[in-house]
C-alpha cells in the first residue's frame, strides 16, 4: 500500500493532522491501535491555562510568551509565539470543517464546569456544555439539575453544593423512563453512552422534556449530564426547542459522550476527504533506508506494508502506549526513537498524586520541525505530534489538546512545504 | 504494546471504551458487557470458577470490543475461552443441527429443492421453533442442488493448466448453499491467470461448533484443517484463500486463541480472496479487464465483524473501487446482529434484530442497488431484514469482468 | 459527663477486637477506642497468611504449636475470613534438600501435618510454582482476611453490648493514686474530648502501644520492624508458596481473595516513621527478585501496589539491652510489673494468635475482677461464619453470580443484610471487586464507615485492578447522598483516598500500573479538576 503520509495514532492529534493533509490533496492513512483518549474528554479542549511555575494563564496568546521563556523544551516553544496564535485559530477552523461546533478562543480562556462542580479554565468548549466567562460564577441565578435515576457517573450533590457556593441556586431532580428501567437491569452497563443512545430518538427527548417541564419550576436553565444522544449531536437543541428555556450539559465520568462524538465526526470527515482509517491495528515493524523510514508493517496487514513519503507518530503518552515504561527506562516502542526521561525512577513521581508528576513530561525528543531522532540522528521523514512529545505536562498546564492540535497542524504544514 | 503478556486481561486499565462498542450490551441488559464478562470477570474466575456466569452466552463474538480496546486486551477471546472452560450448558439437538453445517449440508444438498420448500413452510418453521428453538421468523438459507466440491472435481484438469496456483478453502456455505460464489471465485482467479485447487478433504472451519459448545469436535476439525493448510502452504508453497471472512478468521486466529492449535507456521499463508487479489494486482503482474457496457451499480459495502477484526475491508473496498461501473458507498462499520448461528436461536432473535436495526435503516437510506459483504451470515441477515440483495465482492467482480 | 465501663480497650486491630469480643461474651461491658479506623496497623498490613506454624517449626516450636492450634480454630469459627488453600514449602536447587528432612520432623513434632510430595505432583497442584523445584512439602497453610476478621469480632462484640468508637484517640489516662481508672479521648472527627472510666484499661495498640504505655507512666521496650509487601493484580497461585529453608526475606506468596501477595522484607525503623512508611525501590526490587523464584510468572504479572507494616517486636524484660527479642505473646500486668493497677498491655504475637492473645488477656481481666467465666471464643462461630456458603448462594439466587459470590465471600450470612431488591441497589459501584450500591449502603449503615478508606476495608471498594479509578467517585457520591459528609469534605476525602491508593502504586508505577495511574490523574485532576486542599497524605 502506498500513501503520501501514514499517521500512526487515531486520536485528536492524528485525526487533525490527517484532515489537514487530506484537505490539501494528500493521500493519508491513519493506523489506530484501539480507540483514543478522546473517549475521556471533558467536553472542552485546553490550550494553556497554567505556566510551569504554577501561575495561572488568563490569555493564552499572552501567556505563551512567558511560557517560552520558562520552558525551552515545551512544544509551544518550538512553534514560537506567532505560529502559536496562528495555529490556534486554524484548529478551531478544522473542528468546524468536521462539524464540531465550539465556543471560546485563544485570546482569553473561559471556564467549563467539571463533573464535580469545579470551574476550570479552558480554550474551546463544545456547544451546549456548561461554561462561564467568569472563574467564580455562572451566568444563571437559578437552575434545575436533572440526573437519570440510578446513574452513578454523575454527581448532582457535588454540583448543587458547588453551584450554590457560586451563587447559583440549584435544585436537584431525577428522571426515569421505561427504557432506563431496561438499561438499569444490568448492574454495570448504565453508562453514559448507553443512556445517551436512548436520546438519539425524538420519542425519548419528548418524554424527557415532559418530565422536566413538570418538575423544573421557574428556572433560567436546565442542566443535565452529557447523555443526550450519541449519533445525534443536537440533543441539547432538541430539548431546548421543546422546553423553551436554556439547556446545558455537564461531562460525566467515562465513557465521555462528547469525546466519542468528536472522535466520530473527525474520523468521518477524514474519510470523506479520502483518508483511510484503519482501526484496531498496531504497527509491529518497519523498514528504514538510511535516515528515512520506508515502510511500516502492522499486525493486521502482515507482509503488505504501508509505504509512504512521510510518517507521523501520534501515538499518545503512556496511557495510549505511545511511551512504555519498565522499572528502569522509558522507550518509544514502535521505532525506538530517542526519549527524554530521567533515569532515577524515584524522580518520576511526586508523593502527592495532585502535584505535577515527573513522568508526565517524558516523551519523544524532537527538533524544531518535530522530526524524531534515533541515537541523536534526525529521522528525516518521521515526525512526532501530540501527547507522545516531551517537555510538557498536559494536565497540570492545561495544554494537552492544544499541543495535540497545534503540533498536528504544524507538522502537516512542514510536510506540505517539503514537496 | 505488550501483547506478549501471558495475563493479557491485566492490560485492561478499566477505561470502559469497549462498553461503548459492544452491540449486545447496548440492546440486551442480560449480557454483562465486555468489560465485566471479559477482563473483570476473568480475574474473578481465576479466584474461583464459581464466578462464571452463564450470561456470557449472550456474547456474539464479534470482537468489536477488541478493535476498540486501546490496551490490546483480547476481550472477545477471553469471553469465548471462559465459555469453553466453564459453561455447564450442554449442547442439545438445536446446537447439534446448527453446529454441524457440513453434515446437515451434505444431507440436505441432494434433496435441495424439497428441503428448501419444506423449511420455508410456516408449519415447519413453527415446529422448529417450538421443538428445537430455532426462531420461526428467521429465513433459512437455501441449499443448492449439487455441491461445489462436485463441480470442482470436473474442473481439475482445466485448473491444473495455470502456471500460478492457489488452494481454495470454500467452506460449507459455498459448498452447500452458494456454489455460484465458488464458481465466481474460480472465474476471477482464472482471469488473473491463477488456477484453483481444493484442499484434500477440508472440513467445516468449526466456527459453528465453537459457538454451539461442541469444542472437542471443533478442535479435531481444526487440527485436520491445519494439517491440510500446512501441506498446502509449507509443502506445496500454495497460499490458502477463502471467500468467507469468518472461515478465514477462524483458521487464522480462533484456532490458536480458542482451540489451542498452534498454526503459527502457516497462519500468514491463509487469507481472504479479496486480499489475495489485491496483492496480485498491486504487485503489477496481472490486470483485470472489465466490461465496457456494464450497467451502473450502486453498491453499499458492509464491513462484517470479523472483517473489521482482520482489518481487511480495505482490500474488498479497493477491489470494488477498481470496477468502473460500481459506485461505492462505504457503510459505517457496525454489527448486523446475526453472528453466524447466534441469530437463529429463538431466545437471541430480538437481540439480533435490535442490534441490526440501525444498519438496516442506513442500508435502506443509502439508495444502493445491492449490498456487498464478505460474510455469508451477514448476507442472510441483510437480505431477510432489508429490501436489498447482498452479494459477495467476488461475485460483483466476476460479473463485471469482460 | 463520664461513662463507666468494665473494660476499655485501646486499639482496633485484631487483638483489640478479639479482646472486646471475648470480654463481651463473658458479660463484661467493654469500650473499644481506636484512634483511626480498625485494622490500620500491623493487622491490616501483613501477608494475610493463615499460618500452619510450619514456618516456625524449626526455629520456634512454641509459636508453631500456637499457630497450628489457632489455625484449626479459625477454620471453624471464622470460615468466611479464611481460605483453606494449603501451603507448599518448595526447595529450589540453591536451597538444597538438607533443610527439608529437619523441617518435616519439626512440623510433625509440633502437631503440623507435613507431607513430602513429588515436585511433579506439586507442580500439578500449583502450576505457578517454580518448575525447577527439587522438593515440596504440603502443609495446612491458608489465607485469612484481616479486615473481615477484625470486623466480625467487632460485630459480635457490639451484639453483646460492647461499644466501639473509631477515630477516638486516647490523650491521657485518668488515675486515682496508683490505679488507672479511665482515659480521656479525643473524637478526631468532632474535635471533642471525653472521659471514659473503667476498672481495667487494656493497651492493645500494637507498635503504638509503646507510646500508650508511656502515657500511663510505664516503659515497654518495643522495636519497630518494617516489613514491605507487593500485591499482584490477580490470583497467581491458589496454594500458599513458601521456601523450604530458614525463614528469610520475600519467601512467602499468599493468594488472598482476588490477588496474590509476596513478602516480606525486614528492617528496623525509627519510631517517627511508623505512621507514614514508604516502600523503597530497593525493597521492591528484592521482593520481585525473590518472588519470581517462587513463581516465575510474577515477572510478567501486573503489580498493583506496594505497602509496608510495622511488627511490634518486644524486648524481653530480663534483657535491658533490647537485643533479645521475644517473638511470642506478651501479656503484661502492669500492677505486678510496674505497680500500676488497672492496666494491662497485650502485645507481641501475630495475627494468627489474636484470639489466643485475647483469651489470655481476658483471663487476666477476669481474674483481676474476680469473675469466673470461661472463654468460649474458640467454639462460637463469628458472625458471617454461621451458615454454609452454598445455602447462602441458593437464598440469594436472584443476585447476579459474581456479585452474589463476592458479597458472600466478604460477609458470609450477613450478605443477606445487603439490599438487593431493586436494580438500582444491584448496580455496581466497584466493578473490579463487584461491590454493589446495596453493599456500600450496608457498610455505611452498619459497619462504622466514616470515609472512603474505611469503606474499602469493609467492602474491597477500590482494591481491584483500577485502584479506585472508577469506583472512588461513585462511592463518594453515595456517601454524600447518605449524608455522611458535605460536598467539600467528600471531595477532600476523595483526594485523600486517591492519594492513599497512589502511595501504594508509586513504588511500582511502570508498565500497566503507570498507565492506570496516568488515566486516574487524567480523570480526577484533568476532567474533574479535583484538588488536594489539605495535603494530608
Amino acid at each position: 500500500m502506498k500513501f503520501d503520509t501514514v499517521i500512526i495514532g487515531g486520536g485528536l492529534a492524528g485525526l487533525v493532522c490527517g484532515i489537514s493533509l487530506a484537505k490539501r490533496g494528500q493521500r493519508c492513512a491513519i493506523i489506530s491501535s484501539g480507540q483514543s483518549a478522546l473517549h475521556f474528554s471533558s467536553g472542552s479542549l485546553d490550550l494553556l491555562s497554567q505556566l510551569p511555575d504554577g501561575s495561572a494563564v488568563e490569555c493564552p496568546a499572552k501567556g505563551v510568551e512567558e511560557l517560552v521563556r520558562q520552558s525551552k523544551e515545551h512544544p509551544y516553544a518550538k512553534l514560537g509565539v506567532e505560529r502559536f496564535v496562528e495555529l490556534a485559530e486554524q484548529s478551531k477552523e478544522v473542528l468546524q470543517w468536521a462539524g464540531v461546533d465550539t465556543v471560546g478562543d485563544s485570546e482569553r480562556n473561559h471556564y467549563r464546569l467539571s463533573p464535580v462542580g469545579v470551574l476550570k479554565p479552558t480554550w474551546l468548549t463544545f456547544r451546549g456544555y456548561v461554561n462561564s466567562e467568569k472563574a467564580t460564577a455562572l451566568k444563571w441565578k437559578r437552575v434545575a439539575l436533572f440526573n437519570a435515576e440510578g446513574f452513578l457517573d454523575f454527581y448532582p450533590q457535588f454540583l448543587r453544593d458547588e453551584l450554590r457556593a457560586m451563587g447559583t441556586i440549584c435544585e436537584v431532580h431525577t428522571f426515569n423512563l421505561p427504557e432506563l428501567e431496561q438499561i438499569r437491569q444490568n448492574p454495570t452497563e448504565m453508562r453514559s453512552a448507553n443512556v445517551a443512545r436512548l436520546f438519539d430518538s425524538d420519542g425519548a427527548i419528548d418524554a424527557l422534556a415532559e418530565i422536566i417541564r413538570s418538575q423544573k419550576g421557574d428556572v433560567e436553565a436546565v442542566l443535565l449530564p452529557a447523555v443526550l444522544g450519541v449519533d445525534c449531536n443536537d440533543g441539547v437543541k432538541r430539548l431546548e426547542e421543546r422546553l423553551g428555556c436554556e439547556v446545558a450539559v455537564v461531562a460525566t465520568l467515562p465513557p465521555s459522550v462528547p469525546g466519542l462524538q468528536v472522535q466520530t465526526l473527525l474520523r468521518r470527515y477524514f474519510q470523506e476527504l479520502g483518508g483511510v482509517y484503519l482501526p484496531g491495528d498496531t504497527v509491529v515493524g518497519y523498514k528504514a533506508e538510511g535516515d528515512r523510514i520506508e515502510t511500516v508493517y502492522t499486525s493486521n496487514h502482515g507482509d503488505i506494508g504501508f509505504r509512504a513519503d512521510n510518517f507521523v507518530l501520534a501515538t499518545g503518552s503512556f496511557f495510549s502506549g505511545g511511551l512504555e515504561a519498565d522499572n528502569e527506562k522509558v522507550v518509544e516502542p514502535l521505532f525506538g526513537v530517542d526519549v527524554v526521561y530521567t533515569e532515577n525512577r524515584q524522580a518520576w513521581y511526586d508523593r502527592d498524586l495532585f502535584q505535577a508528576q515527573g513522568y508526565e513530561s517524558f516523551g519523544v525528543r524532537c527538533d524544531e520541525n518535530f522530526n524524531a531522532q534515533r541515537a541523536g540522528r534526525t529521522v528525516e521523514n518521521l515526525y512526532a505530534i501530540g501527547a507522545c512529545l516531551a517537555g510538557f505536562n498536559g494536565i497540570k498546564d492545561g495544554c494537552g489538546a492544544g499541543v495535540s492540535m497545534l503540533t498536528a497542524l504544524h507538522v502537516s504544514d512542514v510536510i506540505i512545504k517539503k514537496k | 504494546m505488550a501483547q506478549q503478556s501471558e495475563f493479557n486481561f491485566e492490560q485492561c486499565i478499566k477505561c470502559t471504551v469497549c462498553t461503548v462498542y459492544c452491540p449486545v450490551a447496548a440492546v440486551n441488559p442480560l449480557f454483562a458487557g465486555p468489560k465485566q464478562a471479559g477482563p473483570d470477570g476473568e480475574r474473578l474466575r481465576l479466584k474461583h470458577p464459581g464466578f462464571y456466569d452463564e450470561s456470557l452466552k449472550w456474547c456474539l463474538n464479534c470482537k468489536r470490543c477488541e478493535v476498540a480496546c486501546p490496551s490490546n486486551v483480547r476481550i472477545g477471546d477471553i469471553i469465548q475461552a471462559a465459555r469453553i472452560k466453564h459453561s455447564k450448558k450442554r449442547p442439545g439437538l438445536r446446537e447439534f443441527m446448527l453446529a454441524n453445517t457440513d453434515l446437515v449440508g451434505s444431507l440436505a444438498s441432494p434433496f435441495a429443492p424439497m428441503v428448501n420448500f419444506a423449511v420455508g413452510l410456516k408449519p415447519t418453521k413453527m415446529v422448529m421453533d417450538k421443538m428445537v428453538g430455532i426462531d420461526h421468523r428467521r429465513t433459512f438459507p437455501k441449499y443448492a442442488f449439487g455441491t461445489f466440491e462436485c463441480w470442482m472435481k470436473r474442473q481439475r484438469r482445466k485448473q491444473a493448466k495455470f502456471a500460478r496456483q492457489v488452494s481454495f478453502f470454500h467452506g460449507c456455505y459455498v459448498n452447500y448453499n452458494n456454489p455460484q460464489l465458488g464458481k465466481d471465485f474460480v472465474k476471477v482467479m482464472n482471469a488473473l491467470g491463477v488456477g484453483v485447487q481444493m484442499l484434500k478433504g477440508e472440513k467445516c472451519c468449526g466456527v459453528p461448533l465453537i459457538s454451539n459448545g461442541l469444542i472437542d469436535k471443533a478442535r479435531r476439525q481444526g487440527e485436520h484443517n491445519t494439517a491440510l493448510i500446512r501441506e498446502s502452504v509449507v509443502e506445496k508453497r500454495l497460499p490458502v484463500v477463502a471467500t468467507s471472512s469468518t472461515c478465514t478468521f477462524t483458521l487464522r486466529d480462533e484456532y490458536p486463541h480458542l482451540l489451542d492449535i498452534d498454526n503459527s507456521d502457516v497462519r500468514d499463508g491463509v487469507e481472504m480472496a479479496t486480499r489475495y487479489i489485491y496483492r496480485l494486482i498491486e504487485s503489477g503482474v496481472v490486470q483485470l479487464r472489465f466490461k465496457k457496457d456494464a450497467r451502473r451499480l450502486r453498491v453499499a459495502y458492509h464491513t462484517a465483524c470479523h472483517v473489521e477484526k482482520l482489518g481487511w475491508s480495505y482490500y474488498s473496498l479497493a477491489l470494488l473501487r477498481m470496477i468502473p461501473s460500481v459506485e461505492l458507498v462505504e457503510l459505517d462499520s457496525q454489527c448486523c446482529g446475526i453472528a453466524g448461528t447466534y441469530g437463529f436461536k429463538r431466545e437471541n432473535y430480538p437481540t439480533s434484530q435490535s442490534i441490526g436495526e440501525s444498519l438496516f435503516a442506513k442500508i435502506e437510506a443509502s439508495g444502493c442497488d445491492v449490498v456487498s459483504t464478505d460474510c455469508e451470515t451477514c448476507k442472510w441477515q441483510i437480505e431477510m431484514s432489508t429490501t436489498k440483495k447482498a452479494i459477495h465482492p467476488i461475485s460483483i467482480l466476476a460479473e463485471a469482468l469482460e | 459527663m463520664t461513662k463507666q465501663f468494665d473494660v476499655i480497650i485501646i486499639g482496633g486491630g485484631a487483638t483489640g477486637a478479639g479482646v472486646a469480643r471475648d470480654c463481651s461474651l463473658r458479660g463484661l461491658k467493654a469500650l473499644l477506642l481506636e484512634r483511626g479506623d480498625i485494622a490500620t496497623g500491623a493487622t491490616g498490613r501483613n501477608h494475610g497468611l493463615l499460618h500452619s506454624g510450619a514456618r516456625y517449626a524449626v526455629t520456634d516450636r512454641e509459636s508453631a504449636e500456637e499457630c497450628i492450634k489457632e489455625n484449626m480454630i479459625l477454620r471453624r469459627i471464622a470460615r468466611h475470613c479464611v481460605e483453606p488453600t494449603d501451603g507448599l514449602f518448595i526447595s529450589l536447587p540453591e536451597d538444597g534438600l538438607e533443610f527439608q528432612a529437619k523441617f518435616i520432623e519439626a512440623c510433625l513434632a509440633a502437631g503440623i501435618r507435613a507431607e513430602a510430595i513429588d515436585p511433579k505432583e506439586a507442580l500439578r497442584m500449583e502450576p505457578s510454582a517454580n518448575p525447577a523445584m527439587i522438593g515440596a512439602v504440603r502443609v495446612p497453610d491458608g489465607a485469612v482476611d484481616p479486615f473481615r476478621l477484625t470486623t466480625a469480632n467487632l460485630i459480635d462484640a457490639k451484639a453483646h453490648g460492647a461499644q466501639v468508637k473509631t477515630y477516638h484517640e486516647v490523650l491521657d489516662f485518668v488515675r486515682e493514686q496508683d490505679r488507672i481508672v479511665g482515659v480521656t479521648a479525643l473524637d478526631r472527627r468532632t474535635g471533642q474530648k471525653q472521659e471514659y472510666r473503667a476498672q481495667i484499661v487494656v493497651n492493645a495498640g500494637g507498635i503504638w502501644g509503646h507510646d500508650i504505655a508511656r502515657k500511663a507512666g510505664v516503659t515497654i521496650n518495643m522495636l519497630p520492624a518494617k516489613g514491605s509487601l507487593l500485591i499482584f493484580g490477580h490470583r497467581v497461585n491458589n496454594i500458599v508458596l513458601n521456601r523450604c529453608r530458614k525463614p528469610a526475606d520475600a519467601d512467602i506468596l499468599v493468594p488472598g481473595d482476588t490477588i496474590s501477595l509476596i513478602g516480606t522484607t525486614s528492617s528496623k525503623v525509627p519510631f517517627d516513621e511508623v505512621d507514614n512508611m514508604y516502600v523503597t525501590a530497593d525493597e521492591v526490587d528484592l521482593l520481585l527478585r525473590e518472588g519470581t523464584k517462587l513463581a516465575p510468572s510474577l515477572a510478567h504479572t501486573r503489580i498493583l501496589r506496594a505497602y509496608a507494616g510495622v511488627r511490634p517486636l518486644v524486648a524481653s524484660d530480663d534483657d535491658p539491652s533490647g537485643r533479645s527479642v521475644s517473638r511470642g505473646i506478651v501479656v503484661l500486668d502492669h500492677a505486678v510489673r510496674d505497680g500500676v493497677e488497672g492496666f494491662i498491655t497485650i502485645t507481641g504475637g501475630k495475627l494468627m494468635t489474636y484470639r489466643l492473645m485475647a483469651e489470655w488477656t481476658t483471663d487476666l481481666i477476669c481474674k483481676k475482677l474476680g469473675i469466673d467465666k470461661k472463654c468460649v471464643t474458640a467454639d462460637v462461630a463469628l458472625p458471617g461464619s454461621r451458615e454454609q456458603e452454598q445455602a447462602l448462594s441458593k437464598k440469594l439466587y436472584s443476585v447476579p453470580v459474581a456479585q452474589r459470590e463476592s458479597a458472600i465471600n466478604r460477609h458470609g450470612e450477613l450478605a443477606e443484610r445487603v439490599n438487593t431488591t431493586s436494580a438500582a441497589k444491584r448496580s455496581l459501584v466497584c466493578e473490579c471487586e463487584e461491590v454493589s450500591v446495596g453493599e456500600v449502603e450496608y457498610a455505611l449503615n452498619e459497619l462504622d464507615v466514616h470515609n472512603l478508606v474505611d469503606l474499602r476495608r469493609r467492602t474491597r471498594v477500590g482494591m481491584g485492578t483500577c485502584q479506585g479509578e472508577l469506583c472512588a467517585c461513585r462511592a463518594a457520591g453515595l456517601m454524600s447522598e447518605a449524608g455522611k459528609y458535605c460536598t467539600r469534605e467528600a471531595k477532600q476525602d476523595l483526594a485523600n483516598f486517591l492519594n492513599e491508593r497512589w502511595k501504594g502504586m508509586a513504588p511500582v508505577a511502570w508498565g500497566d500500573t503507570l498507565r492506570e495511574s496516568q488515566f486516574t490523574t487524567w480523570l480526577y485532576d484533568g476532567v474533574c479538576g479535583l484538588k488536594n486542599q489539605k495535603n494530608t497524605i
